[in-house]
């Protein structure tokens, strides 16, 4: 078996990981440092940070909500996109089973949406 | 006729429903009735022992056989001959006299129509593992007996109830594997469950036979029982209500010894034969321990509960000869045993209910006291201590018999000791009478006079044990034929 | 670009799966839009609705052997008896889970994420009812079992795996008493089940080195056939039989049983005994029957050391137990050994009794959960056996309708139970797995004894103080009742139609 297929890709990990450690190498050499409060705060969201309380607290089942929801749709984008490419090829049969699909995930878009997934408060 | 033999089962089981449904009274009546017709079917089912012959070891006189789960092989085979009659009426009879006495007296706690119910459902078992001609239809019947025995022990039994049905359970449920193993090896390496075909062992190879015998044998031994797996049986009858320890006695030790004929010994006949000495050993162990623990006993019921180890060691050392003697005294020694110790547990039970004690140190002098009751038990007592001319003489006796006439120092040895023990089974009796019935009065029996049901209760069995003493071809006669065609299907 | 070649579906043999898996939706989209007060009803109503629709459609398609898919899903007899089994035993834990005559509310929580303890989570646990999600899910889990005992190659068969496992981590949550059990139930579950999953996956990925293919047929071939090295075979299989084995909850792999079963809600603990025992063996007879068949020699000895360490630790651990759900749980897992001496006689007796056994098994004990549903007093159910003492006198029906149950679950004559061990230990013996069946006899016998004593006492104790009342259970679980018990006493008395279905059905397709 010959490996020579192989060669392009693992160039291209070689190439990724290779960016990706000299980004956050340099980064400290490079970059202006002006820090500011929003800076410093921990991230949440985008909201206004809210105190940790005493002993731990919970993080908000709102914040999973979210994520869940993208991940939902991030799916349904990857699994829409191969099909877009080949959907001379598939014919109606890949046409139906796209509906299908959309539908079911539909089916879960409208119960978060109906029982107040979508409501932040 | 063949019809019959379903019949026999169905009704205790229709009648155990009937009780276990209907109110208390309705409920016992209707219970008592059942067990009344299933003997009255029983009885018909009687025919000449020389009419079949065959090459079979087992010729039954009636059989069914249905298929009842081909996928598995299994069968509803069942069939009578001599060697089951005798028992099966046996069973019928004390069934019916312990229901009849359940509907006059409920031992405590009451609910008499549960007890009668769980009698009737022991009876189907029992019928059904005396009847049953497939291996393993004779195992569901064998388990079927368990349970309710244990209830029965457990809810009506004396103040140590709790413990002896827990003896009484763990001893049989121990028995139970070690015959279903037996059962699996028999039906796996012959192919067939069905007890004709397999009687004579000419499917099984030596080793199988030896294995299967061992396995069959401690099952059966401990439901006999046979000495030193004995333990629970006194525990069981002392704490159970009167005519539990009726049936338990009567009956179900029956079980054993016949499954150690039917099964052990005509399915594994080369195993029979090497066990053999080993099972004679014991049985004499049995009659001789039996019989000096005896000697020993201070409580009615308990004394009664060890001679049955010794009594049941005669039928083994009978078993044990593989000579038709000794298989035909075994028989009878069975049905003797069942009659005679039937009688003496129910005469027991209603000593103690009237002097409130079983102690034989407290009781004496019931020959004054209640004169009636003194006479009955005397004459127990002797029948069961082997006074010719009554049940239990002759199969004592042909045991001995059997055992001299097999020959060899080991075997006559076994013989000679085993008249010995039936000399201590008079020793022991005769002290029982001397305590119980002879000497000062202690305390007063109340009442002293006999209730009618409890005449009629005992009157069969009194009239059995003279008739089958007086007449043993009742017995001998029809189990001649089926002894004669076992021991010419072993090799 | 080449033209894709689409694989031929024959619909209508794989109607069941399709009709649940769209049920289940519409159960979700129900949950969307149908107020409140009309969830209930109709959710249970839908779901019964669909489950009867997959069971015609089985019996309607009995006749049907075909590989369908492009082989990803083998409709055989195997298939079509196992995914009948799992809809009738999941019709009748739909039972259980619908009525809700014995707790206001139903036997689970309204709102799961409520955190236990607080002011709204006792208030809750009091007044509102229970959370209509649970029918989807459970249609879910057991459209999913019934992809798993189809699938005909690995992939199909993990995919079907996750499809019944995750409902059925959720549903173990969902206890509306005792939150904090339930919800550590549920996390070790899922926990241990996405271990076992990866376990299982892994395995898979090294069948695939080996055969090349992850369908059956390829992998049979490739083991009969291929002269190279085995070792991805063999660690492969064990991997995917650890994942296999982790679900038919057998030793070493059973860990998570008792603490599962006891925290679940009752009904959820039932339909988990029962369906998935049901696909988890469905799923293992066809790996090793119809994938692995041709390294038998190699497996069933490790194999048999499962199972004969399965029946151990399930017998022996049940003497000690002091709660009927664990009791109930570890006698779950010595079942387990039994079924896995019936799977070891690698015959097509073995594989009939087997089924047999599966469907005997499930109908008692979701009838024995069911009457753990009723025992109960202010606290919820009282599963502590000290409780249970004096039942017979306080309610003579219901200790005798479990009474019944025990015995069967002992093996004793006349009861299913004792037809199904007979069927499996008897298909063992002929296939000269004698020491498995002495094994399987002793430990029925230790096993006897925790049955034993529950029974004594019930019957023989005096109800003391505590003793608990026995609700009148409503509708949906006296249904539930009466079938599993009928069931069990039919199979006991007359098990021959059923056993000739199975030895009919007992044919996979490759």
């Amino acid at each position: 078996m010959s490996l020579s297929p192989y060669v392009p890709i693992i160039g291209m990990f070689a190439l990724a990981a290779g960016f990706a450690v000299m980004s956050v190498a340099i980064a400290p050499f490079l970059g202006p440092r002006r820090f500011n409060k929003a800076k410093l705060a921990a991230y949440e969201c985008g909201i206004e940070p809210s105190p940790e309380p005493i002993g731990g607290g919970r993080v908000p089942v709102k914040f999973y909500l979210t994520a869940m929801l993208f991940i939902v749709f991030d799916i349904e984008i990857i699994f829409l996109y191969p099909w877009a490419v080949s959907f001379d090829s598939l014919g109606l049969f890949g046409f139906v089973e796209m509906l299908l699909f959309i539908g079911t995930v539909f089916i879960a878009y409208a119960y978060v949406w109906r029982r107040g997934g979508l409501d932040w408060d | 006729m063949n019809a019959l033999l379903i019949v026999v089962l169905a009704v205790p089981a229709a009648g155990a429903a009937a009780a276990a449904l209907l109110p208390d009274r309705v409920g016992r009546i209707a219970g008592t009735v059942a067990a009344a017709v299933a003997l009255l079917a029983s009885l018909p089912l009687y025919r000449d022992s020389w009419f079949s012959y065959g090459p079979a070891g087992v010729r039954p006189w009636h059989e069914v056989d249905y298929s009842w789960v081909p996928a598995l092989n299994l069968h509803f085979h069942l069939g009578v001959d001599g060697v089951s009659y005798p028992l099966v009426v046996l069973t019928a009879l004390l069934t019916l006299l312990c229901c009849g006495f359940t509907l006059w007296r409920a031992p405590e706690p009451g609910r008499g129509n549960t007890l009668v119910a769980l009698l009737l459902v022991i009876e189907v078992g029992i019928l059904g593992t005396f009847l049953a001609l497939d291996l393993v239809l004779f195992f569901v019947f064998f388990e079927v007996v368990l349970l309710p025995m244990y209830a029965v022990i457990a809810v009506w039994g004396d103040r140590d109830r709790a413990h002896a049905a827990r003896k009484f359970v763990l001893y049989t449920l121990f028995g139970s594997v070690l015959l279903l193993v037996g059962v699996f090896t028999v039906v796996a390496s012959a192919g067939t469950a069905d007890i004709v075909a397999l009687t004579g062992g000419g499917e099984l190879s030596r080793t199988t036979q030896l294995v299967a015998f061992t396995l069959l044998a401690i099952g059966f031994a401990v439901k006999s029982p046979l000495w030193p797996l004995h333990t629970w049986l006194p525990d069981a009858h002392t704490q159970a209500p009167t005519v539990g320890s009726v049936i338990l006695a009567g009956v179900l030790l029956k079980m054993g010894t016949y499954g150690l004929i039917r099964v052990a010994v005509g399915v594994a006949p080369e195993g029979a034969r090497w066990a053999a000495p080993v099972l004679g050993v014991l049985a004499v162990a049995a009659i001789i321990i039996g019989s000096l623990v005896c000697l020993a006993q201070t409580e009615l019921k308990r004394l009664i509960a060890y001679s049955s180890v010794g009594h049941m060691g005669f039928v083994l050392l009978g078993i044990a000869t593989l000579t038709a003697t000794g298989i035909q005294a075994a028989l009878i020694g069975n049905v003797a045993h069942g009659v005679i110790t039937g009688l003496l547990f129910f005469l027991a039970g209603a000593i103690k209910e009237r002097a409130h004690t079983g102690d034989l140190a407290q009781l004496g002098g019931l020959r004054e006291t209640a004169p009636r009751l003194a006479g009955v038990l005397g004459f127990a007592a002797i029948a069961s201590l082997g006074l010719p001319g009554l049940a239990g003489f002759w199969g004592e006796a042909f045991a001995v018999v059997a055992a001299i006439d097999r020959g060899g120092p080991l075997w006559t040895t076994l013989g000679v000791v085993a008249a010995v023990g039936g000399a201590l089974t008079a020793a022991y009796f005769l002290r029982l009478l001397r305590r119980v019935t002879h000497g000062p009065a202690i305390g007063s029996l109340a009442p002293p006079t006999l209730a009618p049901v409890e005449v009629a209760a005992w009157a069969p069995l009194v009239v059995l044990a003279l008739a089958v003493g007086l007449v043993p071809g009742l017995v001998l006669g029809m189990a001649d034929g089926p002894v004669q065609a076992l021991l010419e299907a072993l090799p | 670009m080449e033209d894709l070649s689409l694989p031929k579906i024959d619909y209508a043999a794989v109607a069941p799966m399709l009709i649940l898996f769209g049920v289940a939706c519409v159960g979700v989209l129900f949950e969307g839009v149908l107020p409140k007060a009309a969830r209930r009803v109709t959710q249970l109503v839908l779901a019964l609705l669909g489950l009867v629709a997959a069971l015609s459609v089985i019996v309607w398609q009995s006749d049907t052997r075909v590989l369908t898919a492009g082989g990803a899903v083998a409709i055989d007899g195997p298939t079509l008896f196992l995914q009948g089994a799992i809809i009738v035993l999941g019709i009748m834990a739909l039972l259980l889970i619908g009525d809700r005559a014995m707790e206001h509310g139903g036997a689970f929580v309204a709102q799961a994420a409520i955190t236990v303890g607080s002011e709204a989570d006792r208030k809750q646990a009091v007044k509102e009812q229970g959370a209509t999600e649970v029918y989807p899910l459970t249609v879910f889990a057991i459209a999913g079992m019934l992809l798993f005992v189809a699938a005909n190659d690995l992939l199909t068969m993990f995919v079907a795996l996750e499809v019944f496992s995750l409902p059925l981590y959720l549903l173990c949550a969902l206890a509306r008493r005792r939150r904090l059990l339930s919800q550590e139930a549920a996390l070790k579950y899922f926990l241990l089940g996405a271990y076992a999953s990866a376990f299982f996956l892994f395995g898979v990925a090294l069948v695939y080195g080996f055969a090349g293919g992850v369908e059956f047929g390829t992998i049979h071939d490739s083991v009969t056939e291929s002269t190279q090295s085995t070792v991805l075979l063999y660690a492969g299989l064990a991997m995917i039989a650890i994942g296999l084995l982790f679900k038919a909850a057998a030793a070493p792999f059973h860990v998570w049983t008792p603490d599962v079963y006891q925290g679940a809600p009752t009904p959820i603990t039932g339909l988990m005994a029962a369906c998935t025992k049901v696909a988890a063996f469905g799923g293992l007879l066809r790996v090793l029957y119809v994938g692995f068949d041709g390294v038998a020699w190699d497996y069933t000895p490790i194999l048999g050391v499962v199972a004969v360490l399965t029946m151990l630790i399930g017998a022996v651990l049940a003497v000690t137990q002091t709660d009927i759900k664990r009791l109930l749980a570890y006698s779950s897992i010595a079942n387990a050994g039994y079924l896995l001496v019936g799977v070891l006689a690698l015959s097509k007796d073995g594989l009939s009794s087997t089924m047999f056994y599966l469907v005997a098994y499930g109908f008692t004990v979701i009838a024995a959960f069911g009457v753990v549903t009723l025992v109960r007093d202010a606290d919820g159910e009282a599963t502590h056996l000290s409780r249970w003492a004096g039942l017979g006198r306080r309610s003579p029906l219901y200790a005798g309708i479990f009474t019944f149950i025990l015995l069967a679950f002992a093996g004793i004559p006349l009861t299913s139970g004792f037809i199904a061990k007979f069927a499996v230990f008897g298909a063992a013996l002929d296939s000269g797995e004698a020491w498995l069946v002495v094994f399987g006899v002793v430990t029925s016998m230790l096993l006897a004894f925790p049955y034993l004593r529950v029974v004594v006492m019930m019957w023989l104790s005096e109800p003391g103080e505590s003793t608990p009342t026995v609700s009148i259970p409503g509708g949906l679980t006296a249904a539930a009742l009466v079938i599993g018990v009928v069931a069990t006493l039919v199979l006991g008395v007359a098990p021959a139609p059923l056993l000739d279905l199975t030895t009919s059905a007992a044919d996979f397709v490759r």
